[in-house]
């Protein structure tokens, strides 16, 4: 288990991190968010044991990172980090014999991963010649090259197409099944959905939300219905708790403040004509990061 | 961790090494090294008249110059013991200057007029179609000098017997009372005084060339985030001894190719001579050959049994101290372009102790140089060339091998906290702030 124990790290007198805690156990996909400069990197490098907490400790599976743990850890970060001039079987080699894997090892695997990628033609090219997704491939590959114990994702599905979304997210799966650790960052919060069961979302180096997802929608008070109907828009509006009302497609959106607006929303909407569709929804994640970090994280 | 050291240093130096550019780079050494030992003969296959003798027509007005001077180049053809060392053809004529010169096979030829004064002081003009060199211009002015001498001399009635020997140049007999110095090595400590910093020369392009070897390196790695991935998994300390070693490696690799492409070179003299390296043919005044035979035989070259080791020694300590600076400094900086402002400073003091190694000859015993032999960076240049000219005792060579040392230390004591904190730095702003703070940390 990774635990993260009321870590704080000073840059100077500035504090990139402060108090964060969070656990993520075995088979467990965690999302960390926030938006540039939250301190989303200076956590990472802390778990991969780049940097020292000023204060608070991390563990993987009890035991302090140092470089006997680091070999068991993936990293992809989210700017490149392949050598470009290698090939990319050098370039997998040179990554995973430093995480302490044998060249029979890294043969395997590597040969494995670049068939189920599609790539294996580009074994003996060189990195620079490939195209920016392919090069991403690569990156991943060599992240999970060492069967990680603890997989760190930073943006993992920059610059691909749907396609190799699709291969990634089953890989992340795949990983997450067979009992990897895996810390997930992402901008796109429709896949921090769909992959995380736990988030944390840092401002300012704090931690601000953090939990359960199901549980965070839950408690989070603040609710959107989805209406089909000839509604009066001014007469929803002045009703006590609504929020606002958005005019979409087809349908309205109506933003309340809790779920006791639902009834007096639902009394007005039954008087109208054409009633067709009524459903309470609860928030998307991006709605609640919005609310809690002030900015909005898919721009 | 050992076995990451040793493998991050395979890699470093297969990635120098098995490239085409080296390949190509070494082929081009090797035909540039020996055409340079053998540039004669190569001149020589191009043609032209370099055997020939400067032939110098005189027209004797004064009706007594042109057998004094005949005689005065005779001279000094058997002062070097050899009857083709002179270097002139002395020819009597009575045709007109600009006529003779305008031959096709007199265009390289001069004319020396010799006229009598109203005083009955002897005139000369020396008259040539181009430029004549001036060491040529000097022995022929020496020699016209000698001959109105032995003319004045001759009109003063003096016994010819005794007029010879005033006429004759003096050979003067070295005497060195130094038991410890051999009078035949005073000229082969000029020689070496000129020609050792050539020998040095390969040293200092390969520092220069090792210095922006880590640098590019380093820079390379860091420009990516696969700098967060290396340093996660082996110390920084680990990162830097590798590079250290992989480039300390190169450069002597690429220094003994450079020892081994000058013996090639010499080996093709030897071949395009007679086979023995006393006959191998002569660069103008200089006969390497002989020069060597002379050197081998010398005092000087007993002493290289301990002055080449201790060379050697002082080389790639220093070579290692540049390469832990142009690590520490490569690791501070953000992109290539920065860390090349950085290595500058480093090229010149490299330069410096170039320089000082040239004028150490001329400057014999200066205070100066024989400071900066103790400095290091510049000792590996500056020290092997003052033991060479005897102006460093062994204990002062030693001293300069100990402070070489000492550098090392303090590059691998604090040079790493700087490392460790730079190789992860990506920003230049607070730079000197976040390096004096590293220097701090432990």
């Amino acid at each position: 288990m990774l635990k993260v124990d009321n870590v704080t790290k000073y840059y100077g007198d500035f504090p990139a991190v402060n108090g964060l805690t969070f656990e993520v156990k075995p088979g467990e996909i965690f999302g960390l968010l926030g938006v540039n400069g939250a301190g989303k990197t200076t956590t990472f490098r802390m778990i991969i044991g780049l940097l020292d907490p000023t204060s608070g400790e991390v563990t993987l599976d009890g035991k302090k990172i140092d470089y006997s743990v680091t070999d068991t850890i993936g990293f992809l970060t989210e700017e490149r980090s392949l050598l470009t001039k290698m090939t990319v079987k050098e370039q997998c080699h040179y990554y995973g014999i430093l995480k302490g894997m044998t060249e029979k090892e890294v043969d395997e695997r590597l040969d494995h991963l670049l068939d189920k990628f599609g790539i294996s033609s580009y074994k003996d090219k060189k990195i620079k010649e490939l195209s920016k997704g392919n090069q991403q491939k690569i990156q991943f590959i060599t992240a999970l090259l060492n069967n990680p114990r603890l997989l760190i994702l930073d943006e993992p599905f920059s610059g691909l197409d749907p396609f190799n979304v699709e291969l990634f997210k089953n890989e992340i799966k795949e990983m997450a099944e067979k009992g990897s650790m895996i810390i997930f960052s992402s901008h796109r919060m429709e896949h921090v959905e769909l992959f995380c069961k736990k988030i944390a979302v840092l401002k300012n180096g704090k931690d601000v939300l953090s939990g359960d997802l199901k549980d965070i929608k839950k408690k989070y008070r603040k609710k959107n219905i989805l209406v089909k109907a000839d509604i009066d828009v001014d007469k929803i509006k002045s009703i006590d708790g609504v929020l606002d009302v958005i005019e979409k497609p087809g349908e309205y959106e109506i933003k309340i403040s809790d779920e006791s607006v639902e009834e007096k929303v639902f009394k007005e909407v039954s008087k109208c004509k054409n009633v067709t569709k009524f459903a309470v929804e609860e928030p998307s994640l991006n709605e609640i990061f919005i609310d809690k970090v002030g900015e909005n994280y898919e721009n | 961790m050992k076995t990451k050291l040793w493998y991050l240093v395979k890699v470093s130096l297969s990635h120098k090494i098995k490239t085409k550019w080296f390949v190509v780079a070494n082929v081009l050494l090797l035909i540039l090294i020996a055409g340079l030992i053998n540039i004669d003969s190569v001149i020589k296959m191009f043609g032209g008249d370099f055997d020939k003798k400067q032939v110098v027509y005189v027209i004797d007005n004064s009706n007594k110059s042109y057998e004094v001077l005949k005689q005065q180049n005779e001279n000094y053809s058997s002062l070097f013991n050899s009857e083709d060392e002179s270097n002139f053809e002395i020819k009597k004529t009575t045709e007109e200057p600009k006529k003779l010169l305008s031959k096709k096979d007199n265009k390289d030829a001069w004319v020396l007029v010799f006229e009598n004064s109203d005083e009955n002081v002897l005139n000369v003009k020396l008259i040539s179609d181009g430029f004549i060199n001036t060491t040529d211009y000097a022995e022929i002015s020496t020699m016209v000098n000698n001959t109105k001498s032995t003319v004045a001399l001759a009109e003063t009635n003096i016994d010819p017997n005794e007029l010879a020997k005033i006429s004759t140049p003096v050979k003067i007999e070295r005497e060195v009372l130094d038991e410890n110095k051999k009078s035949e090595d005073e000229s082969m400590q000029m020689i070496i005084s000129t020609v050792f910093p050539i020998f040095i020369l390969p040293f200092f392009a390969l520092t220069i060339f090792l210095v922006q070897m880590i640098g590019a390196e380093v820079n390379d790695e860091k420009t990516t985030r696969g700098m967060e991935i290396i340093i996660s998994n082996v110390s920084p300390k680990i990162h830097l001894l590798s590079k250290v070693i992989s480039s300390n490696l190169f450069v002597i690799i690429q220094g003994l190719l450079l020892v081994l492409f000058a013996f090639i070179g010499v080996g093709l003299r030897i071949m395009l001579g007679t086979g023995d390296i006393s006959n191998m043919a002569s660069i103008g005044n200089l006969d390497i050959g002989e020069t060597l035979s002379s050197f081998l035989t010398s005092e000087i070259a007993s002493q290289l049994v301990y002055i080449i080791p201790l060379t050697l020694l002082m080389m790639v300590l220093t070579f290692i101290a540049y390469s832990l600076l142009a690590g520490v400094l490569a690791s501070m900086t953000t992109n290539i372009e920065d860390f090349q402002q950085l290595q500058t400073p480093i090229m010149i003091i490299s330069l410096l102790g170039y320089y000082l190694a040239m004028m150490a000859g001329v400057f014999e015993g200066s205070l100066f140089i024989k400071v900066f032999a103790y400095v290091p960076f510049i000792s590996a240049i500056l020290a092997p060339c003052l033991l060479v000219l005897g102006q460093f005792s062994l204990l002062e060579f030693v001293i300069a091998i100990i402070l070489v040392v000492f550098v090392i230390f303090l590059l691998v004591k604090y040079g790493f906290r700087i490392y460790k904190q730079g190789i992860l730095n990506y920003s230049s702003k607070g730079l000197w702030k976040k390096m004096f703070k590293a220097l701090k940390s432990k």
